[in-house]
């Protein structure tokens, strides 16, 4: 890119073409005042403030956020000149604002405020007419003042440009201009609290602060969000060991300053009144509060029992998706080296156990190399099975910045219609046939191949095995697959056309097709994918390809890294080879029993199911509600004996527990947690920890200490090293460094092992049947919800109040056969259980097919299930 | 905006007509002033649902179209009635005192500015400068230029105009 040499305020600069003045002097820490300028928008122009004046040939004053900055360029700041013109248009700002800035939650921390105080205004010269429209409050979460909106434009941008949304805009022009929702109706959004965050001034607030501190008096502390996968960086605003509302920094981690509704307002769980603030222990079948020390000791002395009778592999332990991977790295550690057993495992392994080799694979083959801010870079953006609104809002947002910025082009792939809104010219959506992903994923690839879309012979010389793919798709036919996946020839072809044009490439593979009976061959086939397209095979000025996988929750990647699974010691390696074995007894001082490693490991459930289970040492996993098969977990908890539970609420699984232990939460402790993009974050204790709540690696320090094994661990920081250590993965990692920066661990794996050659995998083309089935005629599916997920949603009461409930989506056609209109009761019926629901009739849908969210905790929609497409039937209540 | 897709028709509105329009343009671009131009003339105005309708056909939000039919005069949101008043208030026809004309309409008909006779025969409106200052104060009564007008002669070219009906 050519860059500019300029002089602002007699300081050179280097700016790359094309960057207006305001950035640049941004950029240089020179502070213009603007207030309807952001770096993370477009630019508009409307606020008038950022006059300057400018001397390209002539000197005159130009608006420095609208014009872009020449070579040789002098600029001044602050002349005599310009702060008359910027005090005038404060004055004419100030003129109809109310200036009730005692009763307004943004003093403080507004802009106009502060331009105001930097100008060292008075009231102005002009009579003024306040404006007193009402408060505007038609939702839990926002309240829009619009006396106190300067028409600045930037919430309308961010609602638009970041979020997708579209739900305000300015209305009516000249002096009667506002912002609002159309008709005035209550607003109806994502609720991702963009507009308040870009909002300079008191119109927009976050009513969940509602007068619960002054922004002077918080302590802030950055953390990570405790919710999804994308990792965002939240900002604890802090008042008396409290946490009273999150706000969010642009210049802090991946995510620009962007957030969802469940990262900004899904706080409140964290001093709700249901946290388990002391230890719980059963006694005449009741919970009951106890001290540690008893809670410990008994359990110490029943693991010790079971132990002594029947062998530590007796006791199952299940890690956790939501806590640290120092907590996992020590549960893993504690469960494998005292208790004596490799019966343990996580919740997304269970899911889909080929899942961590595959996404390792995928590492070593250099094609999962970027972190997800590599999204805003795409040229091409491909998500398959993945909703990204609803399961990674943020990332979403990083999608629609490459397609503003770099007109990236979209294609959409999924089972059933997911709501994606950007402003892109190419988005193919392509909704294809219950489980027929295989097939769509090998048209692609026989169009590319077929129509010679890259250069073969370069993809031939670059990769292993392709003679035999080709073979194989010699009798491939497309006219078929577009038969059986219900996408025309047409889209299979534009969407091969667009996967292989040149740039960056983001392939997002979603939960759709990483839980379905045939994802690990999906996968097989959408490695192929990536492996013909000309980034990946280095085409120069290509870009590269980089795939990612769905990752449910906050740290379900780093749970697996840790090895809280029965196949891996931490850092995926591989559990079975003796040299793997013995560097680890050696660095924990231990000698593993031969009994405890198999070769093929029955799922911790399934050898609870067989009795083969004493003991369930479960850390915050609501079980019950989760695994994907109420029947089974349900019947596999009553035949253990003794169940503890480590947790922050008492879930549906804490409940069944004789031992129940409180946990600390995200904002009370310290520790890293992984995103789906591999990297690595750094959390930051915002208060001490509710009640007797303790971080889930001091309990485990404990529960070791009283079963006889001195853990020295002071801090995470020393578990932290100790896995740097016993992991070659985490080489490299450093505490102290990650509070400052994010570390990445793909991109080191894949530098220590960068010469292995792709080699093509042979993935027949099936579709996994879905059987008629007479007496339970639909197919359940159910997928990510953008305002819930788990636990800790739940208890927050502003989530509660935007999404108060869980509807079961019904096909449009469906509904009309059925008679079911939008909000009547209807219960849907597998051979397992019943639920009864209020129905949303929607397009979206295929037919015969109902969709029902799994993230409201309260809706245990997984007793329905027993496998990934259960069959149910559907009904009308009647009243 | 309206994140799910079922709109909240108040009243059951014939949406046909969009359809046809949107038909029309539906290979075309940027084409939501000409849509909503074409829409209006099928219905007299631009009512919710027919908004909520175009907004998603166009993948946009309902509150982008607001934007676009508010910021220009053109465009109704409320049924209009078949006769259209418009009082001039520019400077010319101000200071022939053509307050006394809004008035006037105001009390004779018991509407505001931009309201419509329950009857829908009249759209009372004030406009800004028509043209015709040479004449002020003006009232345009459809495409009919009233100059040099006073309250009285308003009153009675109004009963006129209610004795023809609809
Ligand atoms: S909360 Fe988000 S989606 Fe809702 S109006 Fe604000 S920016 Fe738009
Ligand atoms: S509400 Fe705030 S962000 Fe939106 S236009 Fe008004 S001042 Fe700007
Ligand atoms: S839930 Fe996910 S997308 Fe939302 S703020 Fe948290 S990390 Fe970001
Ligand atoms: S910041 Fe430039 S006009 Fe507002
Ligand atoms: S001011 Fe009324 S016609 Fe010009």
């Amino acid at each position: 890119m050519k860059t500019i040499h300029l002089v602002i305020d007699d300081k050179p600069i280097i700016a790359p073409e094309g960057t207006n003045i305001f950035q640049a002097s941004l950029d240089n820490g020179i502070y213009i005042p603007g207030l309807c300028y952001h770096p993370k928008l477009s630019q508009f122009g409307g606020c008038r403030l950022c006059m300057v004046e400018v001397t390209e040939r002539r000197t005159g004053h130009r608006f420095a956020c609208a014009h872009p900055v020449s070579e040789g360029m002098i600029v001044k700041v602050n002349t005599p000149k310009v702060i008359q013109y910027r005090k005038s248009v404060m004055e004419f700002l100030l003129a109809h604002h109310p200036l009730d800035c005692p009763t307004c939650d943004k003093a403080g921390e507004c802009g106009l405020q502060d331009v105001t105080h930097e100008l060292n205004l008075f009231p102005g010269r002009y009579k003024t007419v306040r404006m007193d429209a009402p408060m505007i409050r038609d939702n839990p979460l926002l309240e829009l003042n619009r006396n106190r909106c300067i028409l600045c434009g930037r919430c309308v941008k961010a609602c638009k440009e970041i979020e997708g949304v579209g739900a305000i805009d300015f209305q009516n022009r000249g002096i009667k201009t506002v912002i609002g929702t159309a008709f005035d109706r209550p607003l109806e959004c994502s609720f991702c609290g963009g507009c308040t965050a870009v909002c300079p001034t008191g119109a927009w607030q976050d009513r969940t602060l509602g007068f619960k501190g002054r922004p002077w008096e918080f302590n802030k502390t950055p953390t990570i969000c405790p919710y999804c996968a994308v990792g965002c960086t939240v900002v604890l605003n802090t008042k008396m060991e409290s946490v009273r509302r999150i706000t969010s920094d642009d210049y802090l981690g991946i995510n620009e300053g962007n957030l969802c509704v469940k990262g900004r307002f899904g706080h409140e769980f964290i001093h709700s009144p249901e946290r388990i603030k002391t230890p719980l222990i059963r006694k005449n079948g009741e919970l009951c509060p106890t001290s540690w020390d008893e809670a410990l000791e008994y359990v110490a002395k029943r693991f010790q029992q079971i132990i002594n009778e029947h062998g530590g592999t007796a006791i199952g332990g299940i890690g956790s998706e939501k806590c640290t991977n120092e907590d996992n790295y020590l549960f893993q550690k504690f469960c494998r080296a005292v208790l004596g057993t490799n019966n343990i495992d996580n919740m997304a392994n269970m899911k889909s156990p080929a899942l961590n080799g595959l996404i390792y694979e995928s590492v070593i083959n250099g094609m999962m190399l970027a972190s997800m801010k590599e999204i805003e870079h795409a040229n091409t953006l491909f998500f398959i099975g993945a909703d990204m609104t609803e399961a990674h809002p943020v990332a979403g947002g990083m999608a629609r910045k490459a397609i503003r910025l770099n007109n990236a082009n979209l294609i959409i792939a999924n089972e059933r219609g997911v709501q994606f809104n950007s402003i892109t010219k190419n988005d193919i959506r392509l909704k294809y046939a219950l489980g027929s992903q295989i097939i769509l994923i090998n048209a692609l690839i026989k169009v590319i191949i077929g129509e010679k879309l890259v250069d073969l012979k370069k993809v031939e010389r670059s990769t292993n095995n392709f003679d035999k793919l080709r073979s194989l798709f010699n009798a491939f036919n497309v006219e078929e697959a577009s038969k059986i996946t219900g996408v025309t020839r047409e889209a299979i072809r534009n969407a091969a056309l667009l996967l292989t044009k040149p740039g960056n490439c983001c392939i997002v593979c979603g939960k759709d097709i990483e839980e379905s009976p045939l994802g690990a061959d999906t996968i097989r086939a959408l490695m192929n994918l990536c492996a013909l397209l000309p980034a990946y095979n280095g085409d120069a000025g290509s870009g590269k390809v980089s795939l990612f996988f769905s990752r449910s929750h906050n740290n379900s990647q780093g749970v697996n890294d840790m090895g809280v699974v029965p196949g891996f010691f931490p850092g995926y390696v591989n559990i079975n080879e003796t040299s793997n074995k013995e560097k680890v007894e050696k660095s924990w001082g231990v000698k593993f029993p031969d009994a405890i490693f198999k070769k093929d490991h029955e799922n911790v459930i399934d050898l609870a199911l067989n009795s083969k289970l004493k003991a369930l040492y479960i850390m915050g996993e609501n079980l019950i509600v989760n695994y994907p098969n109420g029947k089974k977990i349900k019947e596999a908890c009553q035949k253990i004996d003794f169940i503890v539970v480590q947790d922050t609420f008492l879930t549906e699984t804490a409940q069944l527990a004789e031992v129940v232990l409180p946990a600390a939460t995200f904002a009370e402790k310290e520790g890293t947690f992984t995103n789906m993009g591999m990297t690595v974050q750094s959390l930051n204790k915002a208060i001490k920890p509710v009640g007797d709540a303790k971080p889930d690696w001091q309990i485990i320090c404990s529960l070791a200490q009283k079963m006889g094994s001195h853990y020295s661990y002071v801090s995470p920081k020393d578990i932290l090293t100790e896995i740097e250590n016993i992991s070659p993965m985490y080489a490299g990692i450093n505490y102290d460094r990650l509070k400052r920066k994010e570390f990445h661990w793909a991109s080191s794996v894949y530098n220590k092992n960068k010469s292995t050659k792709y080699t093509f995998n042979i993935v027949k083309p099936k579709s996994s049947e879905i059987k008629e089935n007479k007496d339970f005629p639909f197919v359940l599916l159910t997928g990510a919800s953008l305002n819930h997920q788990g636990t800790f949603s739940r208890h927050s009461k502003s989530l509660v109040s935007v999404a108060s409930e869980c509807f079961v989506e019904i096909n449009k056609k469906d509904a009309q056969v059925l008679q079911i209109n939008n909000g009547d009761k209807v219960t849907i019926e597998s051979a397992q259980n019943k639920l009864t629901l209020k129905a949303k009739v929607t397009g979206k849908l295929s037919e015969r097919t109902v969709f029902v969210s799994e993230d409201y905790e309260w809706v245990p929609v997984n007793i329905l299930r027993d496998r990934v497409h259960t069959p149910v039937k559907i009904y009308k209540e009647t009243v | 905006m309206k994140m799910n897709e079922q709109s909240t028709n108040k009243e059951a509105v014939d949406l046909s007509k969009v359809e046809k329009v949107l038909e029309k343009y539906k290979d075309v671009r940027g084409a939501v002033i000409p849509i909503l131009q074409k829409t209006q003339a099928e219905y007299g105005f631009l009512p919710e649902p027919v908004i909520d309708y175009i907004a998603q056909s166009l993948n946009m939000s309902a509150e982008e179209i607001i934007g676009v039919t508010s910021f220009y005069a053109q465009f109704h949101l409320k049924p209009r009635g078949h006769h259209i008043i418009k009082v001039c208030c520019g400077t010319a026809c101000h200071v022939k005192n053509a307050k006394a004309l809004s008035s006037k309409v105001r009390e004779k008909l018991k509407i505001n500015i931009n309201e419509t006779t329950e009857d829908k025969l009249f759209t009372f409106e004030e406009v800004s400068c028509v043209g015709a200052c040479g004449i002020a104060p003006v009232v345009m009564i459809d495409e009919d230029v009233h100059g040099e007008i006073s309250p009285d002669k308003l009153n009675d070219v109004l009963d006129d105009y209610k004795k023809l009906g609809v």
